[in-house]
């Protein structure tokens, strides 16, 4: 059994609160991605898992045993690091194998085992050469390698492939994500990126300031996020936002932007007088005729080859819309966006929480 | 000729007058060690002689006891670097990898203490040595060196453990390493180049100290080199100058050699230092 339980997790340096009463359960198996912007929390979340920082209040528990006081050696975890930390002056062989001789394990079954993780991460060729005549990749498959051959209970990933160069990355977020569901040993990772979290995870921690915002699969977070930070947070490119209070128009609400702008809401949506923030995700944007939806005024285009992205202003506000037609938008005129009715999301203007 | 040549020339010219008083004294001193004796006083003076004497360097191991010299030179230097060094070490890992209350105030005592010259402090010194009954033996100056050279140790190796990242022993405590297994199988492996030239720097230091060397050792055959070199000229009636200037050559050339290829990891140290 390897779950990991975080219970009331909080973290402080001096007289400064890190981290806030954080509840996370992750079960055996899963692969659970933390993520959130700078500062969070999330890594030294991932290392009070791992034992490399001190807990201040409560408690974590792997496979139902409460590891507060226990050593990192003897939490049963692997980690790999965002800068590798392979040993240098060691080769890769004797960086891999450096667990399992601490562990007293005999030569053959040390040279099994190796073997056997070169080989699933391709790194065959490379056992006798030193870390310094590696390439990135090459190296971060050596952490992973390192991880791998301890069987440990819980893998932790902090931030690994954020040294790596784009299509590096693209490459190992597949073979991480196929490693863990080939193995399918419980996974805790941490990540700025959320399009690494949204590719990768079973369930998705979102942090900020200490605190969790959401908890949830990644299409949950996506098509039902709970707050505002997190609406904006998941999806590239981000959702689009337009302040505004709402008012009554007969059966039906509309919403009044700050410049005017009035957007009739779908049916039942909306309570009169309320301050809300309206989010429409780009790919849930329409042209509408002229007169229709809300007039936006071309300011950049960006074609990516899939889509189009066309960056517009809306009632003083940045909107992104995409589409997959090529349309031949010009900088400088105005179209005519309407937001699909049922992927609108209204948010409290104060506490930024989702209204149903 | 190209303008960069023509700079360079112009520096070396600029720097000529420096260079000369530099090199002028090692260069008096090594002909004045392989001329024969009866040219060492012609007048007026010449930097041409009849021929090389290296036999006055064999000469000069004889009466001067330089053998016995030498050894009790690398004796005290060899001593004290390695009680520096032992002592040295935890104290730079502990500023280097622990917060603790004080530290800054300790770095600065580090600092402060080495601009203190021993030779400011040589009576406290003998009267404490006295005191401990140590007068005229050689372990007095292994503990003087060994304590003097500590402060300069640990502001070195502090520097140079700060670039070994900490992610390396944390990667090796996850890996099964107790604290002590982290240290010996993968962060001393690391630092070695750092206490290499460390011990060097402490090395040059003992071998070179004039004033304490003088005033605690007593007996000629106890003579460190500066001293035993000192004593051909001090006091004497005849001054042997040819044997004393072989004696110099063998004293000083080796040492500045040394030191000049090890004087751009000082500067990387104090640098290392200085940009935190």
């Amino acid at each position: 059994m390897a779950s990991v339980e975080i219970r009331n997790i909080e973290k402080r340096f001096a007289n400064i609160s890190v981290i806030q009463g954080i509840n996370v359960d992750i079960a055996d198996h899963e692969f659970v991605v933390l993520v959130g912007p700078s500062g969070c929390g999330k890594s030294t979340l991932l290392r009070m898992i791992a034992g490399l920082e001190p807990i201040s209040s409560g408690e974590i528990a792997i496979g139902g045993r409460v590891i507060n006081n226990v050593a990192p050696r003897d939490r049963d975890i692997a980690m790999v690091f965002q800068n590798y930390a392979l040993y240098p002056h060691m080769s890769v062989f004797d960086n891999m194998a450096f667990s399992l001789k601490l562990r007293r394990q005999p030569p053959e079954e040390i040279k099994r085992k190796v073997a056997e993780a070169a080989d699933i991460l391709n790194l065959g060729s490379y056992l006798n050469r030193s870390p310094r005549q590696l390439s990135g990749g090459q190296r971060q498959r050596v952490a992973m390698g390192r991880a791998l051959v301890r069987d440990a209970q819980v893998f932790l990933y902090d931030e690994p492939l954020s040294n790596l160069d784009a299509k590096l990355r693209v490459l190992m977020r597949t073979e991480i994500k196929s490693l863990h569901q080939r193995l399918g040993t419980t996974s805790v990772y941490v990540t700025h990126d959320q399009i690494e979290a949204m590719t990768m995870a079973d369930r998705i921690v979102v942090m900020q300031s200490g605190r969790i915002e959401q908890v949830g699969s990644p299409l949950e977070l996506y098509d039902e996020p709970a707050n505002l930070f997190v609406a904006g947070f998941i999806g590239s490119p981000s959702m689009n936002f337009v302040s505004g209070t709402v008012e009554r128009t007969g059966p039906r609400r509309t919403l009044v932007a700050s410049d005017g702008t009035r957007l009739l809401l779908p049916e039942g949506r909306g309570m009169p007088d309320q301050s809300v923030v309206l989010g429409i995700r780009p790919e849930h944007l329409r042209l509408a005729a002229p007169g229709d939806g809300l007039a936006a005024v071309v300011e950049v285009v960006e074609p990516t080859g899939p889509n189009i992205e066309v960056i517009t202003s809306v009632a003083g506000a940045r909107f992104c819309a995409v589409f997959n037609d090529r349309h031949p938008f010009r900088p400088g005129e105005t179209i005519y966006l309407a937001p699909q009715p049922d992927k609108i999301h209204l948010f409290d203007a104060t506490s930024g929480r989702r209204l149903v | 000729m190209s303008p960069k040549t023509k700079k360079s020339i112009l520096y070396w010219i600029l720097l000529s007058p420096l260079v000369v008083v530099i090199l002028f004294p090692f260069a008096v001193m090594f002909v004045t060690a392989v001329r024969p004796r009866d040219e060492l006083f012609t007048y007026p003076p010449t930097w041409t002689f009849s021929h090389f004497v290296w036999q006055n360097f064999v000469d000069m191991w004889n009466v001067t006891n330089f053998g016995g010299a030498l050894l009790n030179s690398l004796y005290i230097s060899s001593a004290a670097t390695l009680i520096a060094l032992v002592l040295s070490i935890p104290a730079a890992y502990a500023l280097s990898r622990f917060r603790f209350r004080g530290q800054g105030v300790y770095r600065q005592f580090l600092l402060i203490t080495q601009m203190m010259s021993p030779i400011v402090l040589v009576l406290g010194l003998f009267r404490l040595m006295v005191s401990l009954g140590m007068v005229n033996n050689l372990n007095s100056l292994v503990i003087t060196y060994a304590a003097f050279n500590l402060a300069f140790n640990i502001w070195m190796l502090q520097s140079y453990f700060n670039t070994i990242p900490r992610e390396l022993e944390e990667a090796s405590w996850i890996d099964g390493a107790t604290a002590f297994a982290s240290l010996v199988k993968v962060f001393l492996p690391l630092a070695v180049p750092a206490m290499v030239v460390t011990g060097i720097f402490t090395f040059i230091n003992s071998w070179n100290e004039f004033v304490l060397a003088l005033t605690m050792i007593r007996q000629s055959d106890q003579y460190t080199l500066p001293v035993q070199i000192y004593a051909q000229v001090a006091g004497r009636y005849q001054i042997e100058w040819h044997h004393v200037m072989a004696a110099t050559v063998l004293a000083t050339v080796p040492i500045a050699i040394i030191f000049s290829f090890l004087q751009r990891y000082l500067i990387r140290g104090m640098a290392l230092g200085a940009v935190k």
